[in-house]
């Protein structure tokens, strides 16, 4: 009993928790920036600028506003952070997945839990009274519901594909370890050719999902002063900056594990290849298996976000309403028909 | 007679609320006398309502109650009949609950107004016809309570006649509430003719059997009647206009209790007298309504500038997803459908309360005079974020749980069936549901923060009355997001699987094997099916997770000198303090109200204009689409029956 | 002859529809309401009917099994459906009071403060 809580303490603290996704999310907010520069061949901050800044952030005074609501000014960034973190408990890392929460969550939750964040930030921005904080949380809100319509289309084209696949009674499925289980089994879904669209859909949903370059109305500094973060100062400000890197981190990882998530039996392949057994070999694919998948994230977040960012002017909002209602959410509908026809 | 007999509750339960109607009348002058007999009428009604729950919901029994004690004679049903089953147990226990939180608001929220004893006698009709009619037996009776609650529920709109439009929105409901109730009345009679009897559960031992043009004209007449009373697109601009007028606790009773009741008819309609469920193309017509309903509902409702109006049209629109599932037509989506039918009541109900709080304290609902309330009102905030996370379906709260249910039951519908529409159903349920998001990130954003504007500057929480009211909807809110097992156990799960068992409520009325005898083989079998869940969710253990992660990050935060904040303690508001303006001073600038989503609205903005014009307020055009609607009916029906 | 009946209870009802769809006077509507209710009433009445039944009025002893009678029962239905259609027009037309006191007027195209 005992034991099984300081277990989930230490997932919930260490490993996939906390302290994994802080380090993980930052490093890859900084691997995003010094990419971006590259692109634009600039030379770029540090990879590790986002460490300095958040720890800086942590040092600055928190001034709150004359205006705003105390309690929700401070709590709704922490509240968000949190989700975040319990949502990247529930995506598996391959053959990793903590057991005790395999039965927790399915596609149609995660869905769900990533508008927690969204909607703790919104209460957070609206809470100051700023009114650029409410032209802020009316984007990002947009944002939101533009993201919403081809993040279904591709989670129930996935559900279908893998739930025809593995036979299951009812034809669907919507459980992410049952998906994930699926591939290693069988080989990553990114090579059906029904769900390429749908991958594709997906990609190009992660910057409106994170906020990133050139979706990031809802913030435009130049424009309307980072939107919800105008009153933001010290650590609740760096805890917004935390939990933007973490949902790079969630979205990308989300997307190799819905795509990718083959890659991880080659690696307890080759593990048992090399004549490693038991606890050893456990380990090591494990560590190798977070090695790939950041490696994966890595390259997701390249093509994804920072490519993306380089190459685009910000968009304004009613076209980034009219770009993921029309565009991408054709892509991914056109593979939800492919899916159900079997094709 | 033994009065203790679980037999004899329901019809006391319905005569608790018409006798304080009655008693109010007599003694409402008093206001102490006034208010106990309300609490009585609606408290013990509740009780008895509760302590059906061991012998109905877990014991599996139903009750059968003669009138007179006149039970059938010669296989004949001739009395007048209560028939409890646990569909509509489950719906008199909304209902109770409802009425009597509604009823303990009252206490408080109507003590300035004048005429305070025709209110509560109204109020106490409304809840008896409703009660009535979840609980009869008989078809005749429906109609009767239908016309009680829609008097009832037309004199509470226009209770408070001083309010714009009160008495505009009670003469349109009750036009097009009485084309629908003399659709009731003329189907009801139709039948008649048919079967020569007015008894639902022999209604239903015959109906299924005479198929032909009179009989679907029949269903027809009823099914718009009791669409009207649910408010079903293309009703749902007199829900609207009645929400917007009525009373904060009447606003409770006509969508937690009133729409139920319409519901609980089209259920009673579909799965018991005619039995035509299975067929897919009734399938179709329902999920067909409640798709639109909810998207059309929700649209509106993201176009209003009034509180009540778009609380008003988010209750039609969370109607729309109850009518959906229960078209589905499987043990799942039933089920779904009555916890989501369960949930509206609860968390529409905490919202009218909380919209009621904010017009008791500022004398205004218009989303753009409002703003920056949650310093002045927190608790009030709280409450109306519970009701606000709940109707948005944000985890853990009701709203979602009963929502993932009836993604679950479309999607599954539709891997079953092959039928690629019940995916889009679920792809609409689920793009509505982040509407809803939006339309309350609006109403918070409009009402609760931003900034206070000079005219609410008095504005103070209000009485502990209201907010203990307030306090118990959104605890249940949250107890039934937490524990969704528990619900389906012994809530919905015992009414959803009466919705396949209809031989064993005609038995239960007319005697045991009385269903087999009179249809032969045409008697429905007892279909043995069980919810299967494609998905995985437990409230409990991720809420347990978040509030860990929660804990931990805050006890980092705190350890860093996270709440070592500067505040601004003088009086003379600092510079430092003020509002970021890009310089210059602070100025009153209140984005809210009809300012926001404009990338949503600008590319739907052709939608919105027709939509605005559509609903044009005269009420030659609402009866009009009555008609229409009554008219599709009548062909749909024609041709699929 | 008792086609007849149908046909002008159904003619009744839609009347009454037609009356509340295109009239826009607030107290033609309350009419037109009341005829729909008439046109229901004759409807029940009509379906009740035994040509050459007699009145269904018997003491205990009298009744036989072969007894011939017009059905009561949608007589008792149509009495009540009467008390309820006197009660709506009661409501409608101190509703319609009350509007023309409050808007100056009963035309329905101008009472639309409710819209959109």
């Amino acid at each position: 009993m005992i034991l099984d809580a300081l277990k989930t303490l230490i997932y919930v603290l260490i490993f996939p928790g906390f302290l994994f996704c802080f380090l993980t999310g930052l490093l890859l907010a900084g691997i995003d920036r010094k990419l971006v520069a590259r692109m634009q061949k600039r030379v770029g901050p540090p990879i590790l600028q986002p460490f300095y800044d958040f720890f800086k952030l942590c040092g600055k005074q928190t001034i709150v506003p004359a205006a705003a609501n105390k309690t929700v000014f401070l709590v709704a960034p922490l509240l968000g952070l949190a989700a975040l973190v319990v949502l990247q408990l529930f995506i598996p890392v391959f053959q990793f997945q903590i057991p005790a929460f395999a039965n927790v969550a399915d596609l149609i939750v995660i869905l769900y839990l990533l508008l927690i964040p969204a909607v703790s930030i919104i209460l957070g921005g609206a809470s100051t009274g700023s009114p650029y904080a409410g032209i802020g949380l009316s984007r990002e809100m947009v944002t939101v519901l533009a993201c919403e319509l081809p993040l279904v289309l591709v989670l129930l084209s996935v559900g279908r594909s893998v739930g025809v696949a593995i036979g299951a009674k009812e034809g669907i499925t919507f459980s992410l370890s049952t998906i994930v289980r699926y591939q290693l089994e069988s080989g990553s879904l990114i090579c059906k050719a029904s769900l390429i669209p749908a991958a594709i859909a997906f990609l190009l949903v992660i910057p409106g999902e994170t906020g990133n370059h050139p979706f990031d109305a809802a913030e435009a500094e130049t424009e309307i002063c980072e939107g919800m973060l105008a009153e933001y100062s010290g650590a609740p400000l760096g805890v917004y900056k935390l939990s933007h890197a973490i949902k790079m981190l969630t979205m990308t990882s989300l997307f190799v594990m819905l795509f990718f998530g083959g890659i991880g039996t080659g690696i307890g392949n080759l593990v048992a290849l090399i004549g490693l057994t038991g606890g050893a070999a456990a380990a090591v694919t494990m560590l190798l298996d977070v090695l790939v998948l950041f490696v994966l994230c890595v390259i997701v977040t390249a093509v994804g976000i920072s490519f993306v960012h380089a190459v685009t002017a910000r968009l304004k909002i009613e076209q980034i309403f009219k770009y993921y209602w029309t565009v991408v959410s054709a892509l991914a509908l056109l593979s939800l028909v492919l899916v159900w026809y079997g094709l | 007679m033994n009065f203790l007999n679980p037999q004899h509750f329901p019809i006391f339960a319905i005569m608790l609320y018409f006798l304080g109607a009655f008693l109010i009348v007599l003694f409402g002058k008093n206001r102490a006398a006034r208010n106990c007999i309300a609490f009585l009428a609606t408290g013990l009604a509740l009780t008895l309502m509760i302590l059906l729950v061991k012998p109905i919901m877990i014991d599996g029994g139903i009750i059968a109650y003669w009138m007179g004690s006149r039970v059938p004679a010669g296989g004949y049903a001739i009395g007048i009949a209560l028939e409890v089953d646990a569909l509509g147990l489950f719906f008199g226990l909304l209902i109770a609950t409802a009425v009597f939180v509604s009823c303990l608001y009252s206490f408080s929220y109507m003590s300035e107004d004048d005429n305070e004893p025709q209110y509560y006698t109204l109020f106490l009709m409304l809840c008896g016809g409703v009660m009535g009619l979840v609980l009869s037996g008989d078809l005749f009776n429906m109609f009767i309570m239908v016309e009680i609650l829609t008097f009832a529920a037309v004199a509470l709109t226009a209770f408070r006649n001083r309010v714009t439009g009160a008495l505009e929105a009670a003469f349109k409901y009750l036009v097009v509430g009485c084309i629908g109730s003399t659709c009731i009345l003329a189907g009801t009679i139709i039948l008649y003719q048919q079967a020569h009897t007015l008894n639902l559960a022999q209604l239903a031992t015959i109906i299924p059997l005479c198929k032909g043009t009179n009989v679907s004209i029949a269903f027809a007449l009823l099914f718009i009647g009791f669409c009207t009373k649910a408010f079903i697109v293309p009703f749902h601009p007199l829900a609207a206009d009645a929400h917007g007028a009525a009373p904060a606790p009447v606003s409770v009773l006509i969508s937690g209790v009133l729409t139920k009741s319409g519901i609980y008819g089209i259920i009673r309609l579909a799965y018991f007298l005619f039995q035509t469920m299975n067929l897919g193309t009734m399938q179709f017509w329902l999920v067909f309504l409640g798709s639109v309903s909810m998207f059309v509902c929700v649209t509106m409702a993201l176009a209003q500038h009034d509180f009540k109006r778009l609380l008003a049209f988010h209750s039609i629109s969370q109607i729309g997803y109850v009518l959906t599932a229960i078209g589905l037509a499987t043990a799942l989506g039933a089920s779904a459908g009555l916890y989501h039918a369960m949930n509206h009541t609860l968390f529409k109900g905490l919202l009218f309360l909380t919209a009621g709080a904010v017009l008791h304290e500022t004398g205004t609902t218009d989303l753009g005079k409002l703003g920056g309330l949650s310093k002045k009102m927190p608790h009030t905030t709280v409450l109306f974020l519970i009701g606000a996370a709940s109707i948005s379906g944000i985890p853990p709260f009701n709203g979602f749980a009963s929502k993932w249910l009836i993604y679950q039951a479309a999607y599954e519908k539709a891997a079953e069936t092959g039928n690629i529409g019940f995916a889009f159903v679920t792809i609409v349920a689920l793009v509505t549901s982040t509407l809803t998001l939006a339309s309350f990130v609006k109403v918070t954003q409009s009402v609760f923060f931003g900034q206070l504007p000079k005219e609410c500057e008095n504005a103070k929480e209000v009485s502990f009355g209201m907010r203990f009211a307030m306090g118990i909807l959104a605890v249940l809110c949250t107890v039934t997001g937490l524990f969704p097992n528990l619900v389906q156990t012994y809530l919905t799960g015992p009414a959803a699987k009466t919705l396949f068992h209809v031989t064993r409520y005609i038995n239960a009325m007319l005697g045991e094997g009385y269903a087999e005898s009179a249809m032969g083989a045409s008697a429905p079998e007892a279909a043995t099916r069980t919810i299967e869940i494609v998905g995985v969710w437990n409230p409990v253990n991720w809420l347990a997770l978040l509030m860990i992660a929660l804990l931990a990050i805050c006890i980092v935060a705190i350890a860093s000198k996270y709440d070592a904040v500067r505040e601004n303690k003088s009086e003379k508001v600092e510079a430092k303090y003020s509002l970021f303006y890009g310089g210059e001073d602070t100025v009153f600038s209140q984005v809210g109200g009809g300012d926001l989503f404009w990338g949503f609205k600008h590319n739907w903005r052709h939608y919105f204009s027709f939509m605005h014009d559509l609903h044009s307020g005269i009420v030659n055009d609402y009866s009009l689409w009555a008609v229409i609607a009554l008219a599709l009916a009548m062909v749909y029906a024609l041709i699929v029956l | 002859m008792i086609t007849l009946n149908y046909i002008a209870s159904f003619f009744l009802i839609v009347l009454g529809l037609y009356c509340i769809v295109m009239k826009y006077n607030l107290v033609k509507t309350v009419i037109g309401l009341s005829i729909m209710d008439y046109g229901v009433n004759l409807l029940i009445i009509t379906i009740g009917y035994n040509p050459g039944g007699t009145a269904p009025i018997f003491t205990a002893g009298e009744l036989q099994a072969a007894s011939y009678f017009v059905d009561p029962i949608p007589q008792a239905l149509t009495l009540t459906s009467i008390v309820i259609g006197a009660c709506v027009t009661a409501m409608s037309l101190s509703l319609v009071m009350k509007l023309k006191e409050m808007y100056g007027t009963l035309d329905t195209r101008e009472i639309r403060r409710l819209r959109g």
